[in-house]
């Protein structure tokens, strides 16, 4: 192909935010009617580029060539507008729409200021049965459509803009199987139209399929541009993806052997969600669990817990076994959960850190139902100075604490309550890299005390430098069970972006 | 205001105590009216006689006040009087929308005439002329249709006349005890509705010709704790008090209240509507409570009266005509010490 | 991504001395202050209107005595608000309650049996009510706003049932006399306005009950996952509520020696809009007993002083209207700054 057909060329891409480089200098070129794919682990800037692209960010510096001429989208309607369209995962249709309206919201064809509502309905068809699915009724209501059918909705939208270029931010992760083979077939028919696709997706099984190329990101540079997607070894994709520059510091192991069984997990079971996960945690170990978003840990986690309720399977904590679905009896039993989403599920922001820590021992410390806020202070500032934390302030408001700090608020909540078994879901998202040391350090102490850790994180590195064991997650089952140091990054990576679990089976044998 | 029930006090009692609340409607679902205005026959009257056989459809607010109930009270136990009237009661629901539909199935059914009290004459000014031109003749109570074509005959009190007679009692009384410049306040109705302006207009019309003006009016609500909450507004603002004029004997129980709370009573005090508790205090003559100037509900009684006569095409015997009148406005009365015996019987 | 390895090393920051006027955690106080300035401006303003009664100190005690008085019985209902929303909810069945309550204590099988009869009715009524406010909200799932106003509808017709749509006489000497007592001078509702908002100060800032109420207001999820019974608290808190109307329907029924169907129109709006002046925040998690009762305070001073002024009601309704704007727009504004700082850090 010649260079008639780059369509879009990115070069040295750069867009920080304070503190932080999201894209370090990225090259990309999309060429019309292929499809090229993106390919890097979470924080790698897929979604920074992205964002980029459909004018959603503006580049701190290098150059965004669209159609031969350099552009600066100044909002995502500009971009629309050049022809640039974006399908997210969370699809932004209006659900008590018909589909229609949704295609042509916004630009509604108007004749006399009214909107011609059967030239809309007509052009609708017209485009859906250019996506060959013609069967789609344009005045049905979104909201009672599949997942799939309102991706169609998603991308008859982008047609209606006369779009060139379709970014599908990974598109199959809320499809059945079967229906990827359809999204596949809509994505060739947009191909053969010279129309250009930009294809996010963990599923190298998926890329090898539909791509032409293949760019891969790394901590927010380009590690590889313009592979062949199908003939690209697995070893060499993943090599690009891993190896990180940013060097993580693991406080060393303990030499101490794990104690007593604390915590059993058989046959777990929630459907859609997990399938007949088993696990144990003993005192003074740390278990990670690794697996890509949406591999079903966190939903783990929250049955384990008990702020879930399993299908079928048991939970023993220390021999005695945990009513279903009941935070209550969990915390009782002396588990402690610190979420992924500290802000909305962990953190009252606007109140002090040490009520904060107090959450669920402030019953205990109070005496005939009246609260003492000097013991609850004193708790706190005690675990606050074991966790070190910055400001040594218990009287601050929690929302004013860096994220790591904020964290440690968390955890040392479960300190106070004696917790003996911590789970830990993804704790050093949106943690820098220096508190993160502080972290890990944090959560090691913690098993030194005897305290269990059962962690999740989509970070790789850190499941691997962090726990004794590790569990790999893939699409609700656990695939992998085995001791730290048998795995690298790549091996982890190997097994989770796999096509099928079959193959992940053979690869990792 | 009733009278004790004994097989509804240990329900209602025991059912409190425990805490659940859906026994009580069936215990008390069977209201029944103990006081209401009717006229029984009277032999001497040619028009007592049975007739032809007139049923009635009858639509009024249900609303939880004391005047409206007694309206619906009376309506039902007047037609009870008559063998030969089939009284049909409809639910009139919450609003004028509710009403019209419920009037509509009326209309389906064919009374013969229809008795009427809309929430808003105005807004039912439709189904009137409908229901004429259904050869159905509607009789509208107190709440006047705008066109003449919407009703056959139309009964309603003197909101403007109940001010006027409450100004000329104050006046005179003032007077008598050569007041020159009283001090004079006025606790209104629900403001945002017409009656209530019409009231108040008339009040200070007739004040005006004894030379008087109200110092200070507050608007209540109907009920008797916006009566007592005005009420003590206004006698904060005026230190000393020569009369007042409370628009509605309901909110009057508020207002008094309010006077023995704040042990005002130095001033001479006019209800209105007359309801059967006013009526007996001012018999008693123990309390500032001086008159009070009717809104009697007990029209609703001569509504049915009346819609019975024009089901049987017959006249007002008194009256020459051989039909009844398109329009009967009662004059508002004022029920003093002297004459509350013979209006006890009218009270609500 | 930065690429630095060693932790950061940070002093322990001794807290720096903060002033008043800029210490977030002194938010209420200012704002507590703002309102006494609001009540402060209003009696100025009538001091100007009619010069001849603000210059009587004994009349100004007297009038003081009367707005308490008169704020008495929505005071009360706006302490079970203030925990309702402050936990995240919205009651707007309060004046429903208060006259089912009221009708219920005032029917004469009620009466019958003397006034402990009378308040056990109202107070059991109340809790009733309120906790089946909270089971259909906690148990059955229902919007607080749906439910409570599913509730408003049906209490009001259940009290028109009662009470054959009649007013209720209360014959009761002891209820009736409980409004004209004053002991001290000082009116007996009054006294037990500032009683129940007492209890419910240390309720809110005292005890587990209160902390349980500002973290599920706060951030229900986080409450969830750390070991709180959300359900079983939010229906506490509707028979809270429930509670408050039971014992606020005693208070109106000796006020205005009745009660009735329509009794305490509009007590919900009122409620709601004084704790929201006060301070307290619609989204929950924050408020204080003090600033929504200098709330109510501010709505009886008003009447009283559009009472006192001959103004009509009307115009009193546009400024309360207007008011209830204003707070909230401070709020929002204040409640932004917050957050923007909240994102900086």
């Amino acid at each position: 192909m010649t260079n008639e057909n780059v369509i879009l060329r990115l070069t040295d891409v750069v867009k920080t935010f304070p503190g932080v480089v999201a894209l370090g200098g990225v090259e990309l070129e999309v060429r019309a009617g292929e499809v090229h794919c993106l390919l890097g682990q979470n924080g790698a800037g897929k979604s920074t580029l992205i964002k980029v692209l459909s004018g959603v960010h503006k580049p701190d510096s290098g150059t965004v060539q669209w159609l031969g001429e350099e552009v600066a989208f100044a909002n995502p309607q500009a971009a629309m507008k050049a022809g640039i369209a974006t399908i997210y995962q969370e699809l932004d249709l209006v659900e008590d729409m018909s589909v229609a309206e949704n295609v042509y919201l916004g630009h509604e064809p108007r004749s006399l200021g009214f909107v011609n509502r059967s030239l809309m309905a007509r052009n609708t068809s017209g485009i859906l049965a250019q996506l060959g699915h013609a069967e789609v009724v344009p005045t049905r209501l979104v909201r009672v459509l599949s997942s799939a059918g309102k991706q169609l909705v998603s991308m008859a939208r982008a047609l209606s803009h006369q779009a060139k270029l379709i970014i599908m931010d990974e598109p199959s992760a809320v499809l059945a199987h079967d229906e990827v083979e359809n999204l596949f077939r809509i994505i060739r028919e947009l191909t053969a139209q010279g129309i250009a696709v930009v294809y996010i997706s963990h599923r190298l099984e998926e890329i090898r399929e539909i791509g032409d190329r293949v760019t891969v990101l790394k901590d927010g540079r380009t590690s590889a541009v313009n592979l062949p997607a199908r003939t690209t070894p697995t070893r060499d994709l993943v090599s690009r993806m891993t190896g990180r520059t940013i060097e993580y510091v693991f406080p060393p192991r303990g030499d101490a052997q794990p104690g007593d069984k604390l915590l059993e997990v058989k046959g777990l079971n929630r459907s859609g969600e997990f399938h007949d996960v088993s696990l144990s945690v003993h005192s003074g170990e740390i278990v990670g669990i690794a697996g890509l978003v949406g591999s079903g840990r966190s939903e783990l986690l929250e049955t384990i817990f008990g702020a879930r309720r399993a299908d079928s399977g048991t939970v023993t904590m220390n021999g005695t076994q945990l009513r279903p679905g009941s935070v209550g009896a969990s915390v009782k039993a002396g588990l402690g959960l610190a979420p992924e989403e500290r802000k909305s599920q962990a953190l009252m922001l606007g109140e002090p850190v040490y009520r904060n820590m107090t959450l669920s021992t402030f019953a205990d410390l109070a005496s005939a139902g009246f609260t003492s806020t000097e013991k609850e202070q004193a708790a706190a500032l005690g675990a606050a100075k074991q966790l070190d934390l910055k400001p040594l302030d218990v009287r601050r408001s929690a929302g004013t604490l860096s994220g790591g700090n904020q964290q440690k608020v968390v955890v040392g909540r479960w300190l106070l309550g004696g917790t003996k078994l911590l789970i830990l879901d993804e704790p050093t998202r949106g943690v820098d890299v220096g508190a993160r040391a502080e972290l890990y350090q944090v959560i090691r102490g913690l098993t030194e005390q005897g305290v269990g850790v059962l962690l999740v994180s989509s970070e790789v590195p850190e499941v691997l430098g962090l726990a004794d064991r590790v569990l790999v997650m893939r699409e609700g089952r656990v695939i992998r069970h085995t001791a730290a140091g048998e795995l690298t990054e790549e091996d982890v990576l190997d097994l989770v972006m796999a096509g099928s679990l079959e193959t992940a089976g053979e690869e990792a044998a | 205001m009733s009278t004790p029930n004994l097989s509804r006090r240990s329900a209602l009692f025991g059912a409190a105590a425990l805490g659940t609340l859906a026994v009580a409607s069936a215990c008390t679902s069977n209201e029944t009216p103990n006081n209401t205005q009717t006229k029984g026959a009277d032999t001497n009257n040619p028009n007592a006689a049975a007739g032809k056989q007139v049923t009635i459809g009858f639509s009024a607010p249900a609303a939880d006040h004391g005047w409206i109930a007694a309206i619906t009270n009376n309506a039902k136990a007047q037609a009870a009087t008559y063998k030969d009237v089939t009284f049909k009661q409809v639910e009139a629901g919450k609003d004028a929308a509710a009403q019209r539909a419920v009037l509509e199935t009326l209309i389906a059914e064919k009374p013969d005439v229809i008795v009427l009290l809309p929430h808003d004459g105005k807004e039912l000014n439709a189904f009137g002329l409908k229901a004429m031109a259904a050869g159905i003749p509607v009789v509208n109570l107190d709440r006047a249709f705008p066109d003449a074509l919407a009703y056959r005959c139309q009964i309603k009190g003197d909101n403007y006349g109940m001010g006027v007679a409450a100004g000329h009692y104050i006046g005179k009384a003032l007077k008598a005890k050569n007041i020159a410049s009283p001090v004079i306040g006025e606790i209104a109705g629900m403001d945002e509705l017409e009656l209530t302006q019409e009231r108040s207009q008339g009040f200070k019309a007739a004040l005006a010709t004894y030379g008087f003006t109200v110092s200070n009016r507050r608007a209540a609500r109907f009920t008797a704790d916006s009566g007592q909450a005005e009420a003590t507004g206004l006698f904060q603002a005026l230190n000393k008090i020569d009369a007042v004029w409370n628009h509605d004997d309901d909110q009057g129980i508020g207002v008094l209240a309010a006077m023995n709370s704040s042990n005002r009573k130095e001033f001479l005090l006019v209800g209105g509507a007359g309801s059967k508790a006013a009526i007996e205090a001012i018999a008693k003559d123990d309390s500032p409570l001086k008159a009070t100037v009717t809104y009697s509900p007990s029209m609703a009684s001569s509504a049915i009266s009346l819609a019975r006569l024009i089901g049987q095409s017959k006249g007002m015997a008194d009256l020459v005509e051989l039909q009844v009148p398109k329009e009967i406005i009662l004059a508002s009365e004022t029920i003093t010490k002297e004459n509350a015996s013979t209006y006890l019987r009218l009270g609500f | 991504m930065t690429t630095t390895t060693t932790p950061q090393t940070q002093q322990p920051a001794a807290t720096p001395r903060v002033s008043f006027w800029r210490d977030e955690a002194k938010e209420p106080w200012r704002r507590n202050l703002a309102l006494i300035g609001v009540l402060i401006l209003l009696f100025i303003i009538g001091a100007v209107i009619r010069p001849e009664l603000y210059g009587d100190p004994k009349w100004v005690f007297d009038n003081m005595m009367v707005i308490l008085q008169q704020a008495s019985a929505i005071g009360v209902v706006t302490v079970g608000m203030t925990f309702i929303i402050i936990g995240g909810g919205i009651d707007l069945s309060v004046g429903a309650l208060i006259a089912l309550a009221g009708v219920w204590c005032t029917t004469v099988a009620t009466q019958s049996f003397g006034s402990a009869g009378m308040i056990f009715t109202a107070v059991a009524v109340g809790v009733g009510a309120g906790l089946v406010n909270g089971v259909l909200i906690a148990y059955g799932r229902l919007v607080p706003f749906i439910a409570t106003l599913a509730m408003l509808v049906a209490a009001r017709g259940l009290a028109a049932r009662i009470s054959g749509k009649q007013t209720q006489v209360s014959t009761d000497q002891f209820i009736n006399s409980i409004a004209s007592t004053r002991p001290f001078g000082i009116p007996m509702l009054a006294l037990i306005l500032v009683a129940v908002a007492a209890l419910g100060w240390v309720l809110l800032n005292r005890t587990t009950f209160g902390r349980r109420t500002v973290a599920i207001g706060g951030n229900a999820e986080a409450a969830r996952l750390a070991g709180i019974n959300v359900r079983r608290h939010t229906m506490l808190l509707y028979a809270l509520s429930g509670l408050c109307c039971g014992i606020a329907a005693i208070m109106l029924t000796s006020l205005a020696t009745s009660s009735q169907a329509a009794a305490a129109e509009l007590y919900e709006l009122d409620a709601i809009a004084a704790a929201i002046i006060g301070g307290t925040l619609l989204t929950g998690g924050r408020g204080t007993i003090v600033g929504s009762m200098i709330g109510v305070v501010i709505f009886a001073t008003i009447t009283n002083l559009f009472a006192i002024t001959n103004t009509p009601t009307e115009a009193q309704n546009m400024v309360k209207g207007g008011i209830i704007v204003l707070a909230v727009l401070i709020q929002q504004l204040k409640f932004k700054s917050v957050k923007q700082m909240l994102i900086r850090t």
